[in-house]
């Protein structure tokens, strides 16, 4: 089944004093589940507004969005929240973990969202840190960590609350090479594991290079999309 | 503690110096209303209390047109049994006085002074001088000889306790009536003139000098709290009809009722005043808190937080604020409160009493400690606190996800 659907979308911005930006032109995409995927492209190609509007981060100027066959785009602010909450995992590249909360606090921060009792909230943080070699992190604040475990622990918050696509906006762009390898190799390995379906925004070749299939997008349009691999089932 | 008070709690101390700074403010703020309201229930307390040191009921009864004339014959027959039909608050202390004016004199000189006839028990409950006399002691209630001064009618006439003094006033029959007394007591009265010009004998003899029978000029009421004199005025006004005058201390003394309605103005006008400022700096404290924060908002909102948890965690923030300032805003304006009901903070004016219109104010000032009202200014406080954060909370709220995750 589709996780995402992407049919014709586009999306301008109008910013004040300027004029119209058009970000995408009419990009269709279909994400199956349990892909491992990435979107390419350029800066300015529209990597960062085609994975806001498949996470329902912003709303499609025209054409459609559907996630897990539900059409997003005339949801309320509070049922898309609701979406984001259940559904949807995201990785920044600039990490964003809260910093007044521990590392196992920002883990369990969805699931508590989700109304999960405190209890098994802590448990299946423990048990993902534990899988994650991060178990030491648990009670560190961000600011005490580096750029690498503040990711790790950025996607240990993704996929704590077990979403149906985890959406990664060029995660290793804030990491030197071995981290941002380890990382994409322990988001590779839960995908692998868990059947969580991926899509990253990159340009990094060394991320490139791990997934199963890359869209290209130049100037809002897709020029190419490349399968390497079949999704995990 | 929840999520949303946790992070509020440690937002709150992300910037420690700005938001002791905001604190600061609302707890001198708060400190500042507590204070100045204790001071000017303390002056008006101290007035409404004094009106027993003059001699002055919460409520008066007297006949109609008494006040104007001050006829002996215009009396309220019976007043005890006026009294027992009348249906007053528990706790009400009562009394009558058969009232004149007359001249007393001594062996060195005489004074013109109001003669007031009175049942010695019930009075004591009516006036603090009865009660307290200074220097000898009020004449029994069979003591017809027996007369209480104030000290400074003492003084000008050079008599003291023991001393003969003569009294003369107009009769009902028109004739002029005299009886010889000897000074029992001598009272002080915080007002001065009073001091001087009233003078206090058995109803008994009062009537017998004025050639009246069972008759007072006024009947006095004191009740347990002042503050229900108006009420209780316009009550018997309906119970008594036509034929008395009902007059609360408020009437009598326009003055004290002025200065009370003043009062209210100014704690009104003063809190607004403090208050406003207290939000203002709320508001410039988490407008400011909330802004430099907005990626964090975002990412909050990205994770599934919806619209009105973020809402509710910028107001936990400020709940927080106004928690630890209100509470050392409280403790500090109800400490120096609780100090100033013990010993006087303010002195206004000299000497020991200021006399106002008729009303007495103590120069040493204490102030009344009141934990409702201090209390009741504290939850102010909280909802000024929560008013002013809503701003901040509903413009990040709304802002979309994926601007308020790309600010800088």
């Amino acid at each position: 089944m589709a996780v995402i659907e992407a049919i014709g979308v586009s999306k301008d911005y109008l910013e004040r004093g300027q004029v119209t930006t058009r970000a995408l032109r009419g990009v269709s995409l279909t994400v199956e589940g349990g892909e491992f995927m990435a979107i390419a492209g350029p800066s300015g190609s529209g990597k960062t507004t085609l994975l806001n509007v498949i996470g329902a981060l912003d709303t499609v100027t025209s054409g459609s969005i559907r996630v897990e066959g539900r059409e997003i785009g005339g949801l309320s602010q509070r049922e898309l929240s609701d979406l984001r909450r259940d559904r949807l995992g995201f990785v920044f590249q600039a990490y964003n973990l809260v910093p007044v909360l521990t590392a196992a606090e920002n883990a369990e921060y969805v699931m508590e969202l989700q109304g999960r009792p405190a209890a098994v909230r802590r448990r299946r943080v423990a048990e993902l840190f534990e899988a994650m070699g991060m178990r030491q992190l648990l009670d560190t604040r961000p600011l005490k960590m580096s750029g690498g475990q503040q990711q790790r622990v950025a996607v240990a918050r993704a996929i704590a609350s077990e979403p149906a696509l985890i959406v990664a906006d060029e995660p290793t762009a804030n990491l030197d090479q071995a981290t941002g390898r380890s990382l994409v190799e322990l988001m590779r390995l839960l995908n692998r594991q868990r059947g969580t379906t991926f899509v990253l925004s990159s340009h990094d070749p060394m991320v490139l290079e791990q997934v199963d299939r890359v869209v290209r997008l130049v100037d809002g349009t897709v020029q190419s999309d490349e399968r390497r691999a079949t999704p995990v089932a | 503690m929840s999520t949303i008070l946790k992070i509020a709690w440690r937002s709150i101390w992300r910037n420690w110096r700005r938001t002791l700074i905001s604190m600061s403010a609302v707890g001198v703020g708060l400190f500042l209303v507590v204070v100045y309201s204790g001071v000017l229930a303390g002056v008006l307390g101290d007035a409404k209390d004094q009106l027993d040191n003059v001699g002055m009921g919460h409520v008066e009864i007297t006949a109609a047109g008494w006040r104007v004339r001050r006829g002996v014959s215009q009396s309220i027959s019976s007043p005890d049994a006026l009294l027992a039909r009348l249906h007053l608050p528990p706790g009400s202390e009562t009394g009558w006085r058969v009232v004149t004016r007359g001249l007393v004199s001594s062996a060195r000189g005489s004074e013109g002074v109001e003669l007031q006839g009175v049942a010695w028990t019930r009075e004591r409950g009516l006036s603090t001088y009865v009660r307290e006399v200074r220097i000898g002691q009020h004449p029994s209630a069979d003591d017809d000889r027996g007369i209480l001064i104030g000290e400074r009618l003492a003084d000008r006439l050079k008599v003291k306790v023991g001393s003969k003094v003569r009294v003369m006033a107009q009769r009902a029959d028109g004739e002029i009536g005299a009886e010889l007394y000897r000074v029992r007591g001598i009272f002080h009265s915080l007002s001065p003139a009073i001091s001087r010009h009233r003078v206090m004998v058995g109803e008994t003899s009062a009537r017998r000098l004025l050639g009246i029978g069972d008759v007072a000029h006024q009947i006095v009421i004191q009740l347990d709290r002042a503050g229900d004199a108006d009420g209780v005025a316009a009550r018997l006004r309906s119970e008594l009809g036509g034929g008395y005058e009902v007059l609360s201390y408020g009437d009598l003394l326009p003055a004290l009722r002025n200065i009370e309605r003043l009062a209210d103005l100014f704690v009104w006008v003063a809190a607004l005043f403090i208050y406003g400022l207290v939000g203002l700096g709320i508001l410039n404290t988490l407008l400011m808190s909330v802004l430099e924060r907005t990626r964090e908002f975002g990412v909050l909102r990205a994770v599934g937080t919806r619209p009105g948890r973020v809402v509710a965690q910028v107001l936990g923030e400020s709940f927080w604020i106004a928690t630890l300032s209100g509470a050392l805003g409280l403790a500090a304006g109800l400490a120096l409160t609780w100090y100033g009901a013990q010993h006087a903070i303010l002195t206004i004016g000299g000497g020991e009493a200021l006399e106002y219109g008729g009303a007495i104010l103590r120069s040493g000032v204490k102030t009344r400690f009141s934990l409702t009202q201090a209390l009741r200014a504290t939850s102010l406080v909280y909802v000024m606190a929560l008013v002013t954060a809503l701003y901040p909370a509903w413009k990040v709220a709304r802002l979309p996800p994926a601007r308020a995750l790309h600010s800088s």
